[in-house]
């Protein structure tokens, strides 16, 4: 279905037509989650999908899919699965005026910044905002510090990242998709931080 | 999705099991529900959630049908495709482009597209040179202007996936012929912005509104949401929005707008042309099928006013594109007025080829209800 067959999603078809709901849940044990990317051009948001997704850091290697949508299905401890929809937006500056169609009905953003880059974690700050004012009110929102293997080069201490996060009660992590370093550890967390459909 | 034509077929399941005796009820609930539109007046988004409503009803309708028992879970989403499809064609020159602040904001950004056209370049957005592929834009548009062919939510969204896929196609292309790094949105967006077709707006409205919600999802609502999102680009765009000086952009802009004033010689969208070119083509969006563009003013024929002396080797390539484009569509235009005048004699409807697509009726009522709201 759709431009391209992004895997994987054996039952797409299937799934969405008993998905009538459209509230992101297929039933109580397995989910199906928007997430949004936001994040300066060049901070690495694409890189840190293909890693999740594909396993895979070199961008241009054999990707038979759109680097734009994609999503990626996780199986969790207590068996359920999380499947994420992976929606990535226009990083240039001329386009984040359209960034609220875009979060729009997001169940997680995910603020993506250069840990190399002071203007990139200002920019994600600006993001955070934004979520904040015009976001669903229960989004689950984490901040990311990528390129951490950059150490070296590091503008932004991690302490910063940090404190940002907790006073906006965001889920906080450094990775790097070049080795994946916390990648599945980053969507593990949003997981795990994800509101459940009450059962009973 | 699925391709378009197993999608056809299935539309001509769902017209087949309708005409099945049992399916009565359905039937009648199907008809009542369209002429219950005459009631009211038009109203975009209250019409929008009692079309939603009432596929939802269908659909729980249909999953408890006789004629349906035992049917897998593909069975009965096709008869709703098929229930989606006859029943916004029926209700299409209802709910299409039917409010005066639609039209209104169809014809603005028509305009302003018209405008930039005459001095938008790719590098305007910053578009890196390998992407600037004349052949693989020009086919990702003539997708797109598809849409126009269309009634069914489905099927024009099916033109926007298509388009998409071409874009999509021409990304991954470059990414491994160029060794050029997977940019995603950065790299997809803009090139949508160049792809756009008449009555853009209302499209995305009608998509929006009548497309049954539980299709409007994943993957399928991204890349609607790309196009939305290029609609409202255009819709906003200043000088701001481009690499360009605020100066030259304005100017440019002025000119654009005196060019257009000495050769305005805009025919009214014809209706009747929608109606040709989709008997010319088929019922679905087959990316092969060639449709009409919308024939509006000279933009899409650049080369009217040109003199041969101003033409260079690079317009070749446009040239002879333009040229087998104009040739297709007189082809489909032939065939379509050919087929027109022997079908006219059969039927009075000049709806698609909804005469053969009509339900039955229970207990004798007049045939064509719906069409009385004079249209
Ligand atoms: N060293 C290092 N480079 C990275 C990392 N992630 C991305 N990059 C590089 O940063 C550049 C931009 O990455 P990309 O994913 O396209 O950024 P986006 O614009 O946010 O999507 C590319 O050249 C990547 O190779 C990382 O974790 N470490
Ligand atoms: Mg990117």
């Amino acid at each position: 279905m759709g431009c391209s067959s992004s895997l994987p999603d054996r039952s797409s078809g299937r799934l969405s037509g008993l998905n009538a709901d459209g509230a992101g849940a297929t039933d109580a044990k397995n989910l199906r989650v928007k997430l949004v990317l936001l994040g300066d051009s060049g901070v690495g948001k694409s890189c840190i999908v293909l890693r999740f997704v594909r396993g895979q850091f070199d961008p241009t290697s054999k990707v038979t899919v759109g680097a734009s949508f994609l999503s990626q299905t996780i199986a969790l401890q207590d068996s359920t699965t999380v499947k994420f929809e992976i929606w990535d937006t226009a990083g240039q500056e001329r386009y984040a005026a359209l960034a609220p169609l875009y979060y729009r009905g997001a169940a997680v953003a995910v603020v993506v910044y250069d840990i190399t880059s002071p203007e990139s974690f200002t920019k994600a700050q600006y993001w955070v905002k934004e979520l904040q004012k015009h976001g669903s009110p229960d989004i689950v929102m984490a901040l990311v510090g990528n390129k951490a293997d950059l150490h070296e080069n590091r503008e932004v201490p991690v302490q910063d990242g940090i404190d940002y996060a907790e006073k906006n009660g965001m889920f906080f992590i450094e990775t790097s998709a070049k080795t994946a370093d916390n990648i599945n550890q980053l969507f593990e967390e949003i997981a795990k931080r994800l509101p459940r459909p009450t059962t009973s | 999705m699925d391709s378009g034509s197993t999608q056809s077929l299935t539309f001509y399941d769902f017209l087949d099991r309708m005409r099945n005796p049992t399916s009565l009820d359905l039937v009648r609930s199907i008809k009542s529900f369209i002429v219950s539109f005459s009631f009211y007046v038009a109203n975009p988004e209250n019409d929008g959630k009692r079309v939603q409503e009432f596929l939802l009803t269908m659909e729980s309708a249909i999953r408890d049908h006789p004629l349906w028992a035992g049917a897998s879970e593909e069975e009965i989403d096709c008869a709703v495709e098929g229930l989606e499809k006859y029943v916004m064609t029926k209700l299409f020159s209802r709910t299409f482009a039917s409010s005066p602040e639609d039209t209104k904001i169809d014809r603005d950004i028509s305009e302003k597209i018209h405008l930039l056209q005459n001095f938008l370049r790719p590098e305007h957005l910053d578009i890196p040179l390998v992407l600037q592929n004349e052949a693989s834009w020009l086919l990702a548009e003539k997708e797109l202007q598809k849409i126009n062919a269309f009634k069914a939510p489905r099927e024009k969204l099916l033109c926007i996936l298509n388009c998409c896929r071409v874009i999509n196609n021409l990304l991954l292309n470059t990414s491994m012929t160029e060794n050029r790094v997977l940019a995603g949105a950065d790299d997809f967006l803009p090139v949508l912005i160049y792809a756009n077709p008449p009555q853009l707006h209302s499209n995305l409205k009608f998509i929006q509104l009548y497309r049954r919600q539980a299709k409007l999802v994943s993957e399928v609502a991204y890349y609607f949401t790309n196009l939305v999102s290029a609609k409202s680009f255009i819709a906003d765009l200043d000088s701001k929005s481009l690499s360009i000086d605020e100066i030259e952009f304005q100017e440019s802009m002025q000119a654009a707008r005196l060019a257009s004033k000495e050769t305005q010689i805009e025919p009214p969208p014809s209706p009747a042309l929608d109606e040709i070119a989709a008997l010319a083509g088929q019922m679905d969006p087959v990316p092969s099928t060639r449709m009409h563009d919308n024939i509006t003013g000279g933009s899409n024929y650049p080369f009217m006013e040109a003199d041969a002396g101003e033409l260079t080797v690079g317009d070749v390539e446009r040239l002879l594109s333009l040229y087998k484009d104009v040739v297709t569509k007189y082809a489909s235009l032939c065939r379509a007025v050919k087929h027109l005048s022997i079908s006219k004699t059969e039927s009075p409807v000049p709806v698609l080829k909804e005469n053969k697509a009509e339900l039955k009726m229970p207990e004798g009522r007049s045939k064509n209800v719906d069409h009385s709201r004079g249209e």
